[in-house]
């Protein structure tokens, strides 16, 4: 198994649905433990998340477009902040999510270095690193009805542009939509085969093309003005 | 990356250590050793589970380095006791090997850490452990020096074996330099978003220039505080020309005068030692993470 997200681009409108109710399961998850807010109501609130959602602007304009970008882990196939861990708290499970047992972590935050993606952050309150769990807590929780077994940020997302699923799965909807779109990983050159997917925005197609355009003006414009001429 | 005094007070210190007792094995490098191994506990934010950092040899250069330095510290120390009391015959012979084979092991063990991070272009670079290893072993050599000014018959020999460290640390510390400035390797913010460069048409997102508008939190976070950190260019250059004054300038100089008195000799090596402090200092304030481009930095 290779579980895993898939982000879109082309529909994400940033609106932090999924860090927000990534926070909200996760705080009071029994996986990481609590996640600590750092003055929560003073100044300048800071805490952990595991979910952050930025926002670029990509092209020049008139050719420019906003591109919403949620980042949380990529449960890496090669995943080196479990290779780089020396308490063994970092491991992958078979089912392909990157955890971190905190009864293990010291908090020396060379995992955080090996990742590229800042996925993941450490907690100052115990001193252990915490990451993303794709909701491993939510995912095989028989309680739950099965349209509910997804991570908090797929359920949350109000333009579906978040899916969980299988990608060692052909069928899942995850690898359907990853070959129809070209969906594609994060910087693949760095060797760490990330699994989760980002589908590109979709490039807009014009309605008319510009040939046609003009033809249709210019006949529409000769039968305006031959009344005119003809009186 | 932010530079965390613990982290460069322990890999200066135990570097000139290991380098001082690699070479006497060939003292008292023991103080440097462990107090800056002892610092190198004071970074982590959770130290009660330090001990577990021994059980990942086989995958972790972390997991390596504290095998190797707790194996250092009864192998150097039996070793030291009989150097002191002149003792020993074979089995101080191979106390020797072992100790100046496990120095080794630790400071490439240590520089492997920082050569091994993929995603800090400016520590993976095979210059990263040829510096760690000539720097421990120049500070090292000075201090050896010292000391054998004031307790060997001859210095002459000590004083030579610095000279060569010496250069070929300032060689190896301007490739490291030199290596570092070829930005060909950089990664960019179109990369890390997947905006092909210049690419027009269908496939990941195709525009040339990608620019944060929005870096999504209101103050603050673990990943700003750990990788956030920034160094004027012009400060780059002004701290490197202390590093290489202090590191490198006046230890050499003091060298050709040559005077064979363990004071100067042992000014020498401190003077080395804190230039090396403002080298680590660089070490770690010149190097970009990657996560530095989802916020908005244009390249690595």
């Amino acid at each position: 198994m290779k579980l895993g997200l898939v982000i879109d681009l082309d529909t994400c409108v940033g609106c932090h649905a999924c860090a927000t109710a990534c926070k909200e399961w996760n705080a009071s998850s029994k996986v990481n433990g609590a996640l600590s807010d750092y003055e929560p109501f003073g100044a300048e609130p800071s805490g952990v998340w595991f979910n952050r959602v930025r926002h670029y602007e990509v092209g020049d304009y008139p050719e420019n477009k906003t591109i919403n970008f949620p980042v949380c882990c990529m449960h890496c196939a090669d995943a080196d902040c479990v290779t780089v861990c020396p308490t063994g708290a970092s491991y992958k499970r078979d089912d392909g999510i990157v955890l971190v047992d905190q009864d293990k972590c010291m908090g020396c935050n060379l995992c955080a270095w090996a990742c590229p993606y800042g996925a993941r952050e450490l907690d100052q309150v115990p001193g252990t690193m915490k990451k993303c769990t794709l909701c491993v807590d939510r995912i095989y929780d028989e309680m739950l009805a099965p349209e509910d077994r997804q991570p908090a940020c797929v359920l949350a997302c109000p333009t579906h542009a978040r899916m969980f699923g299988d990608f060692d799965d052909p069928q899942s909807e995850v690898s359907r939509v990853t070959a129809e779109r070209g969906g594609f990983g994060l910087l693949p050159e760095l060797g760490y085969a990330p699994v989760s997917r980002y589908l590109p925005p979709r490039q807009p197609q014009p309605v008319i093309d510009a040939d046609d355009a003009r033809a249709l003006l210019e006949r529409g414009l000769a039968s305006l003005a031959s009344p005119v001429i003809r009186r | 990356m932010k530079p965390a005094v613990s982290i460069i007070f322990s890999t200066v210190s135990s570097g000139a250590g290991l380098g001082l007792l690699a070479l006497v094995a060939l003292c008292d490098t023991f103080v440097l050793v462990a107090a800056g191994l002892a610092s190198s506990v004071l970074h982590l934010a959770n130290p009660k589970n330090a001990w577990r950092s021994f059980s990942r040899f086989k995958s972790s250069w972390l997991s390596r380095e504290a095998v190797f330095a707790a194996a250092l510290f009864p192998v150097s120390g039996l070793y030291i006791v009989l150097v002191i009391q002149s003792k020993g015959g074979a089995s101080r012979i191979l106390l020797a090997v072992l100790t100046c084979a496990l120095a080794w092991a630790v400071l490439i063990c240590t520089a492997m850490i920082y050569a091994s991070l993929k995603p800090i272009r400016q520590w993976h670079t095979r210059w990263t452990p040829v510096n760690y290893v000539l720097l421990g072993h120049w500070s090292g050599a000075l201090l050896l020096w010292a000391i054998a000014c004031a307790y060997a018959a001859r210095s002459g020999p000590f004083l030579f074996v610095a000279g060569v460290f010496g250069l070929a640390a300032l060689a190896a510390k301007l490739a490291y330099w030199h290596a570092i400035e070829d930005s060909t390797q950089a990664l960019t913010l179109e990369r890390a978003i997947g905006v092909r460069e210049g690419a027009r048409g269908p496939g990941p997102i195709s525009a040339a220039h990608a620019r944060l508008l929005d870096v999504g939190h209101s103050h603050g976070t673990f990943l700003t505080s750990e990788f956030g950190f920034r160094l004027a260019r012009r400060h780059a250059r002004g701290l490197r020309g202390v590093a290489l004054a202090l590191g490198f300038g006046l230890p050499l100089a003091w060298l050709v005068v040559g005077v064979p008195r363990w004071q100067p000799a042992l000014a020498a090596a401190v003077c080395c030692i804190m230039g090396l402090l403002v080298e680590r200092w660089l070490f770690f304030a010149e190097a970009k993470h990657t996560v530095r481009l989802y916020h908005g930095d244009p390249r690595t």
